[in-house]
C-alpha cells in the first residue's frame, strides 16, 4: 500500500509531475496509430512472400519482381481501385505454379492480362481494402461479396453477352434461361439492351379439349414430370382439388379447333400395323426432334419436340391425325414441319403413337362432372398462377410484369433478400435455393418447381449472377454484344414452302434459324442441282456419326423444283461464281495428284470416309459422293479457307496453296458413287 | 549552468526582435503582467486577474476549456482530413476508403475527428447545464448565455454537415431525413430544403454545400463567436462566483 502511494507521489505528486506523466502517456498512446500502420497485415504478408521466394531456385528473378509497399491496379474509367496485389504477390509468376499457400499462388491462365481489368470486376469483394477480412469477408456491409469460384464464369458474362468457348456453364445457363421459359414470367434484359427471348414452345390451350381429356389435364397439372420426365412444364404443387378445378376450367374454355372433323378408324392393336407405323416413324425421322424412353428407361431422340413415351394416354385419335396431317392448322406458330403424308401413312403413325400408353398414369384419376363453381375457381387459379404467361387461353390475357425483373439480379443487395431458414446468406445460395426449392421461401409464393438437375441450377445461377449493375456501367466499348437474330423471310412460292416445311426450325438462312442442321445461306454455291433434287426427294445422311437426320417430307416433283431453283439462285456466296471452275480444267492427271495429297500430305481420311470398307473417318461428312454433290468452285474455295465460308467450322484451315487445292478439287470431283435408288 | 541559461533567456527577452513582438517587456510587477495581457491579441480576451478559487477544478469542472480543447483537436484533424478529401460524388467515398486503408494513420485521424466531435457535443451540453444550474446566465451575463446558445446550434450544425461528407448510405439517408424534416416548416419548408441541398435531392450540390458549411462557414463563425464569448467573460466580471460559498463547500 505504501509502495503504491510512493509510486503515485513519484509520478503524480505535484502538478508539474502529473503534467509530465500525462504527457508521456499521451505520447505513447499517440504512437499506437503509426505502430499499427507499421505492423500491418499486408507488410507481414510481403515479408512472408520474400521468405517464401528466397527458398526457391529462381529467387533472384522473383525478388527482382517484388516492389515493396502498397500495390494498386487503377483504372478510373472502369471504377477499378484494386489493392489485392499488395498481398497476392505471386499472381504473375509462372514458376510459382506449384505454390498453394495463399495469398501467394499463381493465377490460373486467363485470356486477359491480369492488370487489364483488375481483380474485383471478376472476383468481386472490396478491392480498396488492405486487410483480408475487409477485402474477402465483408459480406454483411459490402454490396459485392467475393464471388465463389464455381460461379466465376458469371463475370465473363458481364462483357461477353454471346456464347463464349471457355464458359460452358454460363452458356448452358443462358440457354436454360431461354429454353426453360424463365423469360416468359421474368423480364431479363442484358447490358446491351437486348432481352432474353424464350425458346421453349408452350402449346396454346384454346382448343385443348379437342386434343386431350380432362383426366389427362388433371394428371399433368398435378405433376407434369410423371407424364414426361423431360417436360419443361414446372410443377406448381397443386392440390387434387386445385388440379380438378383447373382441368374443369381449361375444358370449359376450350373451343372447337379450325380443322375439318373426320371420322377416325378405331385404333388397331394388331402388332403388324403397329410395327408398320413404327418403321414409318423411323423413316420420317420423327426421332430427330421427339424422344421416347427405351426399354432401359433412357430417352432416345431429340429434345426439340415433346417427349412421346406416353403419348397414347394423352391425345385423342382425331386430333392426333389432323396434327400429323398438317400441324399448322391447329397451331400456326408450331415448329413442327408439314410432312406430306397420305391418309394411310397418317393412320399408321397415329396408330403407332396411340399404342404408346401408360396404364398407370390415369389409373387413379376419377373426376366427377365439373360444376360451374369449380370452373370459376379454376379460372381464378389460372389467373393467380399466371398460366397465360406461357399458354394462350380463351378469355385470359397474358399478364405483364408477372414476376420480378431479373435484369440486375446479380447485384441484388443482401438487405433486399429474404432468406428461408437454413440457407447461408449469400447471393449464389439465394439463387440456387430459389430455383431448386422456390416454395421454401414462403407458402404463398407462385414460382413453380422446375425439373432441373443440380448442375443445371448452378448454370442458371451463373447466368443470373452475370446480370450485374456493373455490367451496365462498364464502357459500352468493352461489350461483346448478343447476336441479334434477323427477321429474314424468303419470298414467293419457295418462301411459302420453306415456311410450311419449317426449314428455319433446324437450318439457318441469312442469320435466322436453328443450329441443329447446317447453315444454308450459301447452299446455292456449294451443291449441284441433280444432287439437291435427289436429296430433297430422299434425304440421306451425310454424317454417319449423327443420330439426328433430316426428315423425309414426301415433297412432290414440282415442289422440289421450286425449292431447288430458289436455293440455287438465291443462296449464293457473293465472293465467287459457282461455275468459275470448268470441269474440263480438272484433268485426270491432276486428280491422281490430288489423291496422293488426300491420303499422304493432308491425311483427309482421318476425318472423312470415301470407301466405307476401308476408311474410318467418322468426324466429317462422307465424301464418296462429293463429285456429285459439291460444285468444283465451292470445293476449291472451301479447301483454301473453310472458315471464310462457314465461320467456326471444325474443318482445319490447312493454308493450302493454289496448286494443292486445285488438285484435291480435281480428285474429289471424281468421287461419284451413286446411292442405291429407292431404298431409304 | 542555471545562471547561464537564465542569462541567455534574459538576453533573448531584451533582444530587438523579441521586443518588437512582445512590447510590454518582462517583469513580475502587476503592471508588467497587465501590460503583457493587454498587448496580446489572444490573451487580451481573458481577464487580467482571476480569483485563485475559480481556477480550481470544482469551480467550472473545466467544461468550457475542455470544449475549446476538443474544438482545437477538431480543427487540427479536420485540416489534415481535408488534405485527403474531395467533396465530389465519385471521389468522396473512395477517399474514405483511402483513409481507411492506405493513408498512414488515416483511421486514427478519422476516429479522432469523429470522437472529438461526439465529445464536443457532450461537453457543450454539460457546460451549459453547469452554467444553468449555477445560475451563471443571470445579468450581467445574459448576453454571453445567448452567444452560448448560438454556439450550441453551430456545434450541432457542424455535426450534421460533417455527417454527410463520408457519402455512404448512412450519411445519405441521414441527410435525406434531416432535409425532409426542414421541409416540414410551414410555407417556407420546400424553399428551405431546396436551399439546404442546392436542389431537390441529396446530390453533388448538397455535398458541396455541406462541405463548404462544414469546413469554412461554420468553423469561422464559431471562432468569431468564441472570441466574443471569451472576451465577454472578462467584460462581465470574470467567471461567475456565487456571492456566498456553497454551504457544504470547502472553498
Amino acid at each position: 500500500m505504501n509502495g503504491l502511494r510512493s509510486l503515485w507521489n513519484k509520478f503524480f505528486g505535484n502538478s508539474s509531475r502529473a503534467f509530465g506523466s500525462m504527457s508521456v502517456i499521451l505520447l505513447l498512446s499517440l504512437a499506437i496509430a503509426p505502430a499499427k500502420d507499421f505492423f500491418s497485415e499486408w507488410r507481414h504478408a510481403q515479408k512472408n512472400y520474400v521468405k517464401l521466394i528466397r527458398t526457391r531456385a529462381d529467387a533472384v528473378t522473383l525478388e527482382r519482381h517484388v516492389e515493396p509497399g502498397l500495390q494498386q491496379i487503377w483504372h478510373p474509367e472502369l471504377g477499378v481501385v484494386d489493392r489485392c496485389t499488395t498481398c497476392h504477390l505471386g499472381l504473375k509468376e509462372a514458376s510459382l505454379s506449384n505454390v498453394t499457400q495463399q495469398p501467394f499462388a499463381k493465377h490460373p491462365p486467363i485470356p486477359h492480362s491480369l492488370t487489364q481489368f483488375g481483380c474485383v470486376i471478376c472476383h468481386r469483394g472490396q478491392g480498396t481494402a488492405t486487410t483480408e477480412r475487409e477485402a474477402h469477408h465483408s459480406t454483411d456491409s459490402w454490396e459485392e461479396p467475393l464471388l465463389p469460384a464455381n460461379y466465376i464464369e458469371a463475370s465473363c458474362g458481364q462483357c461477353h453477352l454471346s456464347p463464349l468457348r471457355g464458359t460452358p456453364t454460363l452458356n448452358e445457363g443462358r440457354r436454360l434461361l431461354a429454353s426453360e421459359g424463365c423469360a416468359r414470367c421474368h423480364n431479363i434484359k442484358l447490358a446491351d439492351g437486348s432481352v432474353v427471348v424464350p425458346t421453349d414452345d408452350p402449346p396454346e390451350l384454346n382448343h385443348i379439349a379437342d386434343k386431350t381429356t380432362r383426366e389427362w389435364i388433371f394428371a399433368w397439372v398435378k405433376n407434369p414430370q410423371a407424364y414426361a420426365a423431360s417436360s419443361t412444364m414446372p410443377n406448381f404443387g397443386f392440390s387434387d382439388d386445385d388440379a380438378r378445378d383447373i382441368s374443369a376450367f381449361l375444358v370449359a374454355q376450350s373451343t372447337k379447333g379450325p380443322y375439318p372433323a373426320r371420322t377416325v378408324k378405331a385404333a388397331s392393336s394388331d402388332p403388324n400395323t403397329v410395327q408398320q407405323g413404327a418403321s414409318l416413324y423411323g423413316q420420317s425421322f420423327c426421332a430427330s426432334c421427339h424422344a421416347t424412353q427405351n426399354a432401359a428407361g433412357n430417352l432416345v431422340g431429340g429434345d426439340f419436340g415433346p417427349e412421346l413415351t406416353r403419348v397414347g394416354s394423352k391425345l385423342k385419335p382425331e386430333w392426333l391425325e389432323s396434327w400429323i396431317r398438317d400441324p399448322a392448322t391447329y397451331d400456326p406458330e408450331t415448329r413442327m414441319p408439314h410432312f406430306r403424308l397420305d391418309d394411310k401413312q397418317v393412320g399408321l403413325i397415329s396408330n403407332y403413337l396411340q399404342s404408346k400408353t401408360d396404364s398407370d398414369l390415369l389409373a387413379n384419376v376419377h373426376l366427377e362432372p365439373a360444376t360451374q363453381k369449380q370452373a370459376e375457381h379454376g379460372r381464378a387459379l389460372v389467373l393467380e398462377y399466371g398460366c397465360a404467361s406461357c399458354h394462350q387461353i380463351n378469355g385470359v390475357k397474358k399478364p405483364e410484369n408477372f414476376a420480378p425483373d431479373l435484369s440486375r439480379i446479380g447485384s441484388k443487395p443482401f438487405a433486399q433478400l429474404a432468406f428461408p431458414a437454413g440457407v447461408e446468406h449469400t447471393l449464389p445460395n439465394y439463387l440456387t435455393s430459389k430455383i431448386s426449392k422456390p416454395r421454401a421461401f414462403g407458402a404463398g409464393l407462385k414460382m413453380p418447381k422446375f425439373a432441373l438437375t443440380t448442375p443445371q441450377v448452378d448454370a442458371l445461377a451463373t447466368a443470373l449472377l452475370s446480370l450485374t449493375s456493373r455490367a451496365n456501367a462498364l464502357p459500352a466499348s468493352l461489350r461483346i454484344a448478343t447476336q441479334h437474330e434477323s427477321h429474314y423471310q424468303p419470298a414467293g412460292k419457295a418462301g411459302q414452302l420453306i415456311s410450311d416445311l419449317r426449314c428455319f426450325s433446324c437450318h439457318a438462312f441469312n442469320g435466322r434459324g436453328g443450329t441443329m442442321a447446317p447453315d444454308l445461306s450459301w447452299e446455292g454455291s456449294s451443291v449441284q442441282r441433280e444432287w439437291l433434287v435427289d436429296f430433297l426427294k430422299n434425304p440421306n445422311t451425310l454424317r454417319p456419326a449423327l443420330i439426328r437426320r433430316m426428315p423425309k417430307f414426301n415433297l412432290t416433283g414440282a415442289e422440289i423444283n421450286t425449292l431447288t431453283d430458289y436455293i440455287l439462285t438465291v443462296y449464293q456466296n457473293p465472293a465467287f461464281d459457282r461455275d468459275e471452275i470448268a470441269p474440263s480444267s480438272l484433268t485426270p492427271q491432276l486428280a491422281e495428284q490430288g489423291k496422293q495429297l488426300y491420303y499422304s500430305k493432308y491425311s483427309c481420311q482421318s476425318c472423312h470416309m470415301i470407301d466405307a470398307q476401308k476408311d474410318k473417318g467418322y468426324i466429317g461428312p462422307v465424301l464418296s459422293q462429293a463429285g456429285l454433290r459439291l460444285t468444283p468452285a465451292w470445293t476449291y474455295q472451301w479447301l483454301r479457307n473453310p472458315q471464310a465460308l462457314r465461320p467456326g467450322t471444325i474443318e482445319p484451315n490447312q493454308h493450302m496453296d493454289d496448286a494443292d487445292a486445285k488438285a484435291l478439287t480435281a480428285y474429289l470431283m471424281t468421287l461419284k458413287l451413286r446411292a442405291k435408288q429407292g431404298g431409304n | 549552468m542555471a545562471n547561464n541559461i537564465q542569462h541567455y533567456i534574459d538576453e533573448l527577452h531584451q533582444h530587438r526582435i523579441w521586443r518588437s513582438v512582445f512590447r510590454s517587456g518582462s517583469g513580475d510587477s502587476n503592471l508588467h503582467r497587465a501590460q503583457a495581457v493587454q498587448s496580446n491579441v489572444f490573451l487580451h480576451l481573458f481577464a487580467v486577474k482571476s480569483r485563485r478559487r475559480m481556477l480550481e477544478f470544482s469551480a467550472t469542472w473545466y467544461l468550457g476549456a475542455l470544449t475549446f480543447g476538443t474544438f482545437l483537436v477538431l480543427v487540427i484533424t479536420g485540416i489534415l482530413l481535408m488534405l485527403y478529401y474531395h467533396p465530389s460524388v465519385p471521389q468522396a467515398y473512395a477517399d474514405m476508403k483511402d483513409l481507411q486503408f492506405v493513408v498512414s494513420s488515416g483511421v486514427f485521424l478519422r476516429n479522432l475527428h469523429r470522437w472529438s466531435a461526439h465529445a464536443m457535443v457532450f461537453l457543450v451540453f454539460a457546460h451549459m447545464f453547469k452554467v444553468f444550474y449555477r445560475g451563471a446566465y443571470r445579468p450581467p451575463r445574459e448576453f454571453n448565455w445567448v452567444i452560448g446558445v448560438v454556439l450550441l446550434l453551430i456545434t450541432l450544425l457542424l455535426s450534421y454537415t460533417g455527417y454527410l461528407l463520408p457519402w455512404d448510405q448512412l450519411a445519405y439517408w441521414a441527410v435525406t431525413v434531416g432535409s425532409n424534416i426542414a421541409s416540414a416548416v410551414p410555407l417556407l419548408g420546400q424553399k428551405i430544403r431546396f436551399m439546404m441541398l442546392g436542389g431537390n435531392s441529396v446530390n453533388a450540390n448538397a455535398l458541396l454545400r455541406f462541405y463548404v458549411l462544414h469546413c469554412m462557414v461554420l468553423p469561422l463563425t464559431a471562432i468569431f463567436l468564441m472570441a466574443i464569448h471569451f472576451w465577454r467573460i472578462r467584460k462581465d466580471g470574470g467567471l461567475y462566483a456565487p456571492d456566498k460559498p456553497a454551504k457544504e463547500g470547502t472553498k
